[in-house]
Formats: C-alpha cells, structure tokens, sequence
C-alpha cells in the first residue's frame, strides 16, 4: 500500500496516544514510590529490528534515550524471529542499557499471529537491586548488585519463577521490586493489545513501512533544524563535585552543515567510585539537551538520533569500561545537558545560566526509602529560574505524607531556600530545604547522592551563581555519596543548590527586587549588596506585604 | 415545571421541561461582568411566551462556568496559607515535576497564595494520627487578627496528616473563627481528606479562592429569581452530577468546577437511556476543542482528581490538580475552527491552534486566511454555504478551496479535495485515538460504542469517528444546542462525602469500616433532608479505593454489602490494568459514600412537529473516495418514525448531521436521530 503523509500522520498520532496509554497503566499499578510517585521511568515502541519509533510524554531523558540504544542489544541477543508470544525478555546490563544495575529494562514482543511486528519497553528505577544500597562507594559493579544479562522474565505466558525467586532473594525490597516488574510487563501488554488495533484499523501488516517514514521524516526535521545552526566548534566546560575529586567534563560540540558531533574528548578519567557514566548514558543526556534546545517539537525516536554524534574517549568518565562501578552515574550524566547548552550559547537565541543539574537522590535504611528532590533551575534571558524544578530530568518528588506513611521518619522541613538563586537581572531558581528525622527505633544511615555542594551552578552574561549545596548532621557536614550512620535523635539537613542568574544583577527592575524581598525569595541584605537595590520595611508585624516595604532612593 | 440554565464560554442556555417533555428553550448572549443578568434574562423571555410565570417552577437549577473562570483569571478573594511549620512552601514546591520533558518553557501556574500570605504553624501530627504537637489555638488567632486587619478575605488551612486526624486543622478553624469572625476559613480535611499534601492544598485554596464570589452570586441569584416567584427553587449542578442547594454548593464551592461539562455529560445519558442505550460515549465537539466521556450502565465515569488552569491546555501537569469528584472527561484540543497545518515532520496536523471566532475560519469572509476544520467539511459538501447556522451566515467554499490549496494540498502533493478529506479523516481518528486512550486508562473498550454526538461540530464528524472506532450506531439528540442545560434537569440531588483510612483488606474489613460508612451517610443524609429530601427517597452508595499493599494508586470499587472485597478488587484491577497483580495483601485508603435523591422524573423529549416532507434537495457530497449526489433532509421537518438511507446529510440550525453510505438514519420517539450502520 501507498504511505500518504495522511495515514502516516494518524499512524504516528496512535503511536503517541498508545504510548500514553502504557504509560498510564505503568504508573498506576507499580509498587515503588520511584515509579509511582516520581515516575522515573521510559516507556517506549520499537520496530523488528529494535528501532525505537516513539517514547511517552515524560519521565526521563536517561532512560528514554538510553532504552532506544539499548534495544538493539536486546534485539541482537534475541532476533524477533525467534521469541515466541508470551516470551518477556529482562535486563539492567548498565552498559547495554541506562547505566546503572537499579534500572531493569523489560521487553515485550508484539506478536501478531505467528510473527513478531514490534517491541514495547520500559525501563525503571528499581528500590533496591541488592549489593550496596545506592552510593558512590562500591569499587566495581560486582558490589552494585545483582546483575541481570538479557533473560527471559517469561517464556511462554509463564513466568520464570527461578528468576523471579532469585531476585526476590538478592534484594532488599523484592516486594516493591517484583511488583515494578509485573507492573512493566501489564503496561507492556496494555500497548501490545492497542497497537495490534491500530494495525488493523489502519490496514497495516506491521510497523516497517509506517516506522521507516516516521524515522525518515524525523531525521529530515532533525537536520533541518541543525542546519539551520551556524557551522562551527563551540566549546564549553562544566564541573560536579565528583568523588572527593572534582569531575571536568568538557565537550566540543562540532556542527557541520545538518550534523553535529558531541565530542566529550578531555573529559575526566574513568574514577574508581561509583560515578562513571556508560556511552549509552551520555549519549542519552547529550542528545537531550540538544533537541531540548534545536528542536523540541521534534518526535524523538531512532530517526531523530541519526545526525546527532556522541563520543567520549573510552576510558574516560563517561565512557567507562566494564566493570566499572556505575551506580552514581546520574550524578555526573545530568550535567551533561547544562554543558551542551553553555557550548551551544553562542547561536542559541536565549542564554541560560546553569541549573541545579543533578537530581539529589536519598537513599534511607534500613527502611529502602529513596526520595527524589530538584534544586533550582538557572535563569534564561527574560525569565527568572524556575525554584526547585526538575531539570535535565523531569521526575517528581514523594509527597512527605507518602513517605511519612511508609517508613519512620519525620520531615520537619521543605521551604524554600532564602538568597540560593543566584543573582541576577534575571535571578536563579531557588533551591530547597529538607530536615529529616527518625520517629522511632535506633539505628538509621543514610545514603545521600548530593551535588553541586563544591561546584556551583554558573551564572551567565554577568550573572552571579547559584548557591551551593550542604549536607549536614546536626550541624556538622556529612560526607554525599557514601552510606553513613545516624544517631537516633539526629536532624539531617540537606540544603539543595540554587541555580545561576543571567544579567548584571543591578540591572534587574527594582520592583522586581522589592517582590522578591516581600515573598522571602531575597534578604533585604542581599537586595542591597547583590542588587544595590535598599529595600526598607515601614510596618512591624507578621503579615507584610507590598505596601509594607519601600524602596530608598540614593541609597 | 423544571428549569435548567447553564452558562458556558459565549452564551447562557436555558431548557423548561415538564412531565410533558421540554417545553422551551432559550439562549441569551452571557454577561460576564454580572452573570446572573444573564440567567434573569434568558429565564424572563422565556417565560414571557408561557401560560405559566416563575412561581410555577419547582425547580431551577443551574451550571455555570464561574468558578473555572475565577481561576483561569485569578480573580478571587485575598487568602492565606496557615501551613504546618516548615511546609508553607508545598504550594509553591508541588512535586517539582516539569510537565514535559523536551519543552523547557511548559510550567505550571503560579501558587494560589503568595509566599507572603503563607505562614508556618507550629503544630504536627504524625502519619498514624499521633498528635506531636498541638496547635497553639492563642499564636492562630492573634494571627487571623492580624489578617482579618490586613484585609485577607479567606484563610485556606492545611496541616500534615489532616486526613487521618483533624484535630489540629479543627482547632485552629476555632481559633480563627474567634479572634477573626469574618475570614472564611476553609479545612484542607473538609474540601479534600486525602494523602497527597500538595493536591489536598492546591484544592483548599482554590475552593476558599473562589468562595466568595460564589457566595455572592448565588445571593444575586437567589434574590434575582424570588423576583420572578422562584426564590428558594434555585439548585446548583456539581461537577460529580448531582445538584445541591445553593448553600450546599456554597460549603465547598470547588465542587462546581466543572458543572457545564458535566451537565451535557448527563444529558447524554438520559436521551441515550431513553433510546435503549446505557452503555456509550458522549461526544461534544465545539468550536475549539471537543470532549469525550465515557457512560457505563446509564450514568457518565466520575474521577476524583481534575486539573484546572493549565498554562498549556493540553498537556497533563501544567495545571492545578483539584481533588473532587469530578465527571470523567478529556478534552481534545481540536473543534471545528481548528487550523490544519503542515507539522515540522512534513505531515497533515490539526489543532490545538485555532482560527478562534477573529478571524475565524476562511470560509467565514472575515480575513481567515488558514485552513479549519470547517474549511474541510464545507470543501467536501457536508456543510452548506447557503444555510449555516440556519442561513445567517453565508460561508465562502472559494476561500475556503483556496486555504486547503495553499497551506495542505500544495504541500502535501494532493488535490484539494483529498487534503479535505485527510482533514476530515485526521480529526475523526485524533478522537477516536482519544476516545480508545480514555476508555483503556478506565479499564474500558471504546470498540464498538454507540456515540452520542453533540455541540456544532459533534453531529458532522460522528458518523466518520464511530466507523474509526468500529461503532454503528450514532444518536444525535433534538436540541443539541442546548444540552447542558437539559442535562442539569436530569441531576438528582447528591453529596458526596470521603474519608482516607489506611485498612488492610481482610474477612472483616467491611465490619470494621461499618461505622466509617454509617457516619458518611448520616452526613450526606443531613444534608439531603436539609435539601428537602425526604428520608426514604436518599439512597447510598458506597466505595473504597483499594490497591495492592504498596502501589501508590487505587481502584475504585463499588462495594454491595457483604461483598468478597478481593474478588471485587481483583475483579477491578484485571478489568483496568489487563492482569492481576502479583501475590501480596490488599489495602483500602479511601472511603466513599455518594448519597443521593431519585433521578427527577421528567420526559426529557423534544419530538418534533414534522409534516414529513423533509427533502431538500440534493448536492454533492464527499464520502471516501469521490463525491456522491446526496440526498439533503430538513431536520425540523422530519416526523417520529422518518427514516432515510445514507448517504443523507441532516440540516438544523445549529449543526448537521452525516449519515454515511450503508447506514440509516430514522428519528426516535424523543426526536433523537438514531442513526445506525452496518457493521
């Protein structure tokens, strides 16, 4: 049959709501707060031949991205031809898949009849995968935890119960981490029953004529969207703290005509801690970003990645080799789009400052509670930073009441961190304020995968930075990266970073500051200092607002 | 002698029925700056023509697009935020989640309550209900003083765990109640009892926001309809499909967000259950955009969470999440102005960007020069250029050619006609897609489901989005222009009332939950008498949200008495999520009670006085592959009992209705168009 661009349009429109669909389901029926609550998560629709053809609206770029590569592994190892229906194939090989052992990628072949049409997958941030809890620590992915190559989760309709006890064994949280699982393959299905619908109202044999125009047309907008970028080298540099050793990671990003090269060469050395990104993982990030940037409306899918280029030396940090321990990886990789986007700066319209970058994960014990939480987002030109948001990655955090309910502890704070934007015509997103403590038993640790607390997010055009991030015990810092015991009365306090500012701060509206220092978001000190702006307050009390603050002139 | 009024975007609608059937209709242009005006005046007129006057309607009841708009346009009271300390910034926080992870830009909309009017209180309750720490009754009142002197309206409180124990939220109501006896106060364990403390403050502080402009349309209204003879007639339509009084409705104002929806939802299921249909899908599709709800055995899906005043309408999480019980409808943003475009893949699209009413569509003449949705349909002669909207407004195929021409079929490499028809077909199969997308994330399969089609663009694409979803049969009801405020004359009186309550599910979970159940129906039955209800004709109908132990979201079960609570549940979750679970206990969170009046008796019909010769003449029209000489039929004009072959096209006043090749279309008793296909 012919492919007019009409059926192609409504092909790709079901593909996208089918998506949608196997999303929903996903989120609705897991078990962890990781997946449930925060969604971190991908699901996405492959060809035979493990091309992805489309990926839902949210989650992460690190899964999502890292999926699409990863499918093929997954296809080399069990060609189309020869799974059966009901065959439901598993694996978290870090470096085939998203760069670390906590997140499982299950696969469903689409069978219709006898013969396989395509794929659905997802991949998800398991609570506990055995070995070390989440850190920085272990010395090679051996200690990580439990490690699964490609397998057959179920063969036939059946599930593989051997795999199935085996993980229950390993982990500490086989509940939660079993029930993921039987909740990817629901959701896997969910999409499995609606394509074969689609297939048949739109009078398809399978996904390979429809898929190739969509990959093609993908690409075509991909590079249409590049070549519009001037040619050249654009160079940038960004730092995390790393593992007591700052990481650089430095990129070149090379365009020529409607392709780019992502070049990390220069990049840091492979660490020995817990932090070390696989290729899949960086291409995931870096390819984000760009598309974030060039081409958002662009759908992304194997077409859309064909004239995008990632490379980094091997060896280097982000492009370990096995075994190398990767747990961590998300603490280098999410500063990985910031970068791209400082080198890009120069033909981008809008200049952004740097953001808060890393997502800071928590990891409490004994109870395996893992919480998500965003500092601030930087500035662009003409638009103060978003506080405490989700940038590169979009996960959600755990509502306190959630966590309160499944594990004791207490959180005696989330606020806004007062003065953490940095300064700037236009400011910084705000970062955030947590205390944690323990309601009852003795002995608690925690594990907390903080970042930006030596380095912190750049400002741009003379914009200040964001303040950094702190960590702290009762008042005494503790150590990110690395599980460490409390005390029963102890108050853990993270204080998440702010994100950078864009601007001459003393050029930001006046009117602006005062708002600022009316809502607590800037000290009246800071608003005189950083932004030479004397704000007085006329009226004593508890409720002040605008007409309760002037501005002093000559100050 | 009932009365139904609904306000919507543009005009106010008005339905009078009888144990007769629909006696009148009426529409007025709304005003926005004294909405009641409107409602006065379309009521007046109408009566005008009748041998009755206000004193002879029973009942008036009302929706109203009121509280929407308040939030879409910020206008509300002044409020504050009395916070448990440390967590004022929930509001603002929300669950830090950009709600699309390519388009940097899309956010949501900014807090309710400004970080100045929100304020930390000492006090903590701990996740099983343990008080920590009590509130300071003496520091909440010298506060509320202080507010009520600094000129905040409304106070939204919102403490940790309030939905297991109120205690605090309760205390501290008293105590601002004392010291501050004019701040409305609104409890965050009242308006929304459920975990989840940044949707449960978000829906206090919008109910309080809007409460007392709602309050005191209600009063305008009240004393505008005790002019007419109907003072104490006056119910007002919830977004859950029941009515309640005005002053029910005024307690948690955010319950009526959505009650125009709502409203055609319910008419839907009434016209559709007269004609011998209960389970289907509603299909409304306006100007802009176009909304789906599922009907299961007679009666619309509710939900409980609703997002309202998205900064991008069509993207889940850029909104405000509203925990109420809601009719269950998505909306798609394309309706018959949506503009048709060439996306950056080289590919027909449509909508959400609409031509809107300036300059509209090409074929209204007034500078449009894109292509709409409507633009195809006249292309394809489904519409008649001489006799839209009944003939008031000639329409211009040329312009409307020449738009196709330019921005689809030039591009696209087809004629004119088939890029309409790729239109028409696009916009039938985004709504199919939408339809299947909205059944299967309830556990639903739209194959196969009757539609019942409504709005000016409803009846035109029906025909083409059943035969994408596999359904032969179409009803299009007579008044369809007016649905909402026929639909607010099927709502019985209803309340809703839930509790959150962790209980693991056992043998004796129901026997446990017994008195739980027994105090939300006295509650829901107090307020039904109070209504004027009398005792034996409240009925209750109760249900828990269960879920595996550790899953993070329910099912809704309804639960019979001596029901097996895990074969209902697990009966639930296969039916919604395609297999069950795996091997791990049940727990219930959510306890629910909908209490309820009888359905009003009412003939919702509007047969029409046809004298049979309803043919028009004929033109030609577009079906699949080439234009065919149609037969066109005068709707008015067609008695009960008419029937026509397809192809056919239906002409009325406010829209027109396609009856595809190999179907039939015959007018029901009630003056509905049933139109059946082959399957």
């Amino acid at each position: 049959m012919t492919l007019d661009p009409v059926t192609v349009g409504i092909a790709a429109g079901r593909l996208t709501s089918i998506l949608d669909e196997q999303q929903a389901t996903l989120v609705r029926t897991a078990f962890s707060t990781i997946v449930r609550e925060s969604e971190d998560l991908a699901c996405g629709v492959f060809d035979r031949a493990g091309r992805m053809l489309g990926q839902s609206h949210s989650g992460t770029p690190g899964h999502i991205n890292a999926m699409a590569t990863g499918l093929e592994h997954v296809v080399n190892a069990y060609p189309a031809d020869t799974l059966d229906p009901g065959d439901v194939l598993i694996t978290n090989d870090p470096w085939m898949t998203a760069g670390q052992i906590n997140d499982l990628t299950v696969v469903t072949p689409v069978f219709r009849g006898e013969r396989t049409v395509g794929f659905f997958a997802s991949t998800c941030h398991a609570p506990d995968i055995g070995g070390r809890l989440l850190s920085a620590e272990a010395s090679d992915v051996f200690e990580e935890g439990l490690r699964l190559p490609i397998l057959k989760l179920a063969r036939g309709g059946e599930m593989n119960e051997d795999l199935l006890a085996l993980i229950r064994a390993n982990v500490r949280t086989p509940r939660e981490t079993v029930g993921d699982l039987y909740a990817q393959m629901a959701a896997n299905d969910v999409g499995a029953r609606s394509l074969l619908r689609c297939l048949d109202d739109l009078g398809l044999e399978d996904l390979e004529a429809v898929g190739a125009e969509i990959r093609r047309r993908s690409e075509d907008a991909m590079r249409a969207a590049i070549a519009k970028l001037p040619d050249g080298r654009y160079e940038a540099t960004g730092y995390s703290d790393g593992f007591g050793e700052r990481i650089v990671l430095q990129l070149a990003a090379i365009i020529d005509g409607d392709e780019i090269t992502l070049d990390f060469a220069g990049s840091s050395p492979q660490s020995e801690h817990g932090i070390n990104v696989v290729l899949n993982y960086t291409h995931a990030y870096a390819s984000f970003a760009l598309k974030a940037a060039v081409a958002p409306g662009v759908p992304h899918n194997d077409g859309s990645f064909t004239p995008v280029h990632v490379t980094a030396p091997e060896g280097s940090i982000l492009n370990c080799r096995p075994p190398a321990p990767v747990a961590s990886r998300h603490a280098v990789g999410h500063f990985l789009p910031g970068v791209v986007l400082a080198a890009l700066a120069p033909v981008l319209e809008r200049h952004a400052a740097g953001s808060s970058d890393a997502l800071w994960i928590t990891v409490w014990s004994p109870f395996n509670l893992t919480l998500f939480q965003s500092g601030g987002a930087g500035a662009w030109s003409g638009r103060d930073g978003r506080n405490s948001s989700g940038f590169p990655s979009a996960v959600a955090s755990v509502p306190t009441e959630v966590f309160e309910l499944s594990a004791p502890v207490v959180q005696r704070e989330r606020s806004l961190r007062t003065d953490s934007g940095g300064a700037g015509r236009w400011r910084g997103g705000l970062g955030q304020t947590s205390i944690m403590s323990l309601r009852e038993g003795d002995a608690w640790r925690v594990s907390a995968l903080g970042d930006r607390t030596t380095v912190p997010a750049p400002g741009a055009d003379g914009g200040h930075d964001g303040a950094v991030g702190e960590i702290t015990v009762d008042g005494s810092a503790l150590p990110t990266k690395r599980l460490t015991s409390l005390a029963p009365d102890a108050h853990v306090r993270l204080d998440l970073p702010g994100g950078g500012g864009v601007g001459d701060p003393r050029e930001r509206d006046p009117q602006a500051v005062l708002r600022d220092v009316v809502d607590g978001y800037v000290s009246v000190e800071a608003a005189k200092t950083l932004y030479g702006v004397t704000v007085r307050q006329t009226r004593e009390g508890r409720v002040l607002g605008p007409e309760d603050f002037e501005i002093e002139e000559n100050a | 002698m009932r009365a139904g009024v609904d306000i919507g975007g543009t005009f106010t609608d008005l339905c009078i029925a009888g144990p007769d059937g629909i006696v009148a209709i009426g529409k007025a242009l709304g005003t926005p700056a004294a909405p009641a005006d409107s409602v006065e005046t379309v009521l007046r007129d109408a009566l005008e023509d009748q041998p009755f006057d206000g004193g002879d309607l029973t009942r008036v009841v009302h929706a109203t697009t009121l509280v929407t708009n308040a939030l879409i346009e910020r206008k509300g009271a002044k409020i504050a935020l009395l916070a448990t300390a440390g967590f004022r910034d929930v509001i603002e926080l929300a669950r830090e989640r950009r709600p699309d992870i390519y388009r940097l830009d899309v956010w949501r909309p900014d807090p309710l309550v400004p970080r100045h009017l929100r304020f930390d209180v000492p006090e903590r309750t701990l996740a099983d209900g343990t008080v920590e720490l009590e509130v300071d009754v003496e520091d909440v009142a010298a506060l509320a003083a202080e507010l009520a002197e600094r000129g905040v309206e409304a106070v939204a409180i919102c403490f940790l765990h309030s939905f297991t124990n109120p205690a605090n939220e309760r205390a501290a109501r008293d105590a601002v109640r004392r010291a501050a006896p004019d701040l409305r106060v609104a409890l965050s364990s009242d308006i929304a009892p459920e975990i989840r403390e940044y949707e449960r403050t978000q829906t206090t502080a919008a109910s309080v926001f809007v409460q007392d402009r709602v309050v005191r349309y209600l009063d305008d209204l009240e004393a505008r309809l005790s002019a007419l003879g109907a003072g104490d007639r006056l119910r007002v339509m919830l977004s859950n499909g029941g009515v309640a009084t005005a002053r029910d409705a005024a307690d948690r104002p955010i319950r009526m967000l959505e009650s125009g929806p709502a409203a055609g939802a319910l008419a839907a299921a009434r016209f559709a259950a007269f004609n011998g249909f209960r389970d289907l899908m509603s299909f409304d599709m306006g100007g802009t955009t176009a909304k789906l709800c599922l009907i299961e055995d007679g009666r619309p899906l509710v939900t409980h969470e609703f997002e309202a005043a998205r900064t991008d309408r069509f993207t889940r999480g850029s909104g405000l999440p509203i925990k109420t019980p809601t009719i269950d409808m998505i909306e798609i943003g394309v309706g018959g102005g949506s503009l048709a475009h060439v996306d950056t893949l080289g590919l027909l699209a449509c909508g959400p960007q609409s031509a809107g009413a300036d300059p509209g569509p090409a074929c209204y003449g007034g500078g449009g020069t894109r292509p709409t949705v409507t633009d195809a349909d006249l292309v394809l002669g489904y519409l008649d250029a001489g006799f839209f909207l009944g003939g008031e407004m000639a329409l211009d195929v040329e312009a409307a050619r020449t738009a196709i021409k330019t921005h689809i079929a030039d591009p696209l490499g087809l004629s004119v006609e088939e890029a309409a028809w790729g239109i028409h077909r696009l916009v039938n199969e985004d709504m199919a897609s939408a339809a299947r997308v909205h059944a299967a994330e309830r556990g639903h399969d739209a194959t196969g489901l009757p539609l019942f089609a409504f709005g000016g663009a409803g009846p035109v694409h029906a025909f083409g989005v059943g035969a994408a979803l596999g359904t032969t049969t179409v009803i299009v009801p007579a008044a369809a222009g007016v649905m909402s405020s026929v639909g607010v004359l099927a709502a019985p009186l209803a309340t809703d009332g839930v509790r959150s309550k962790l209980e693991p599910v056992d043998e004796s979970t129901l026997e446990r939950a017994e008195p739980l159940f027994a105090e939300l129906e006295a509650q829901g039955a107090e307020i039904l008498s109070s209504s004027g209800l009398a005792d034996e004709d409240i009925t209750h109908e109760r249900s828990i949200d269960m879920r595996y132990v550790g899953q993070g979201f329910e099912v809704t079960v309804p639960i019979a008495p001596g029901e097996d609570l895990r074969a209902a549940f697990e009966a639930a979750y296969v039916r919604a999520h395609g297999r069950t679970g795996p091997d791990v206990p049940i727990e219930a969170i959510s306890w629910r009670v909908l209490s309820r009046g009888p359905d009003p008796d009412l003939r919702l019909v509007a047969a029409p006085a046809g004298d049979g010769d309803a043919r028009k003449g004929t033109r030609d029209v577009w079906f699949e592959d080439g234009y065919r000489e149609t037969p066109i039929f005068d709707r008015y004009r067609m008695a009960v009992g008419t029937q026509v072959e397809g192809p056919a096209i239906v002409e009325e006043r406010e829209s027109t209705t396609v009856v595809g090749p190999g179907a039939t279309a015959r007018v029901a008793e009630d003056g509905s168009l049933i139109i059946e296909g082959d399957a």
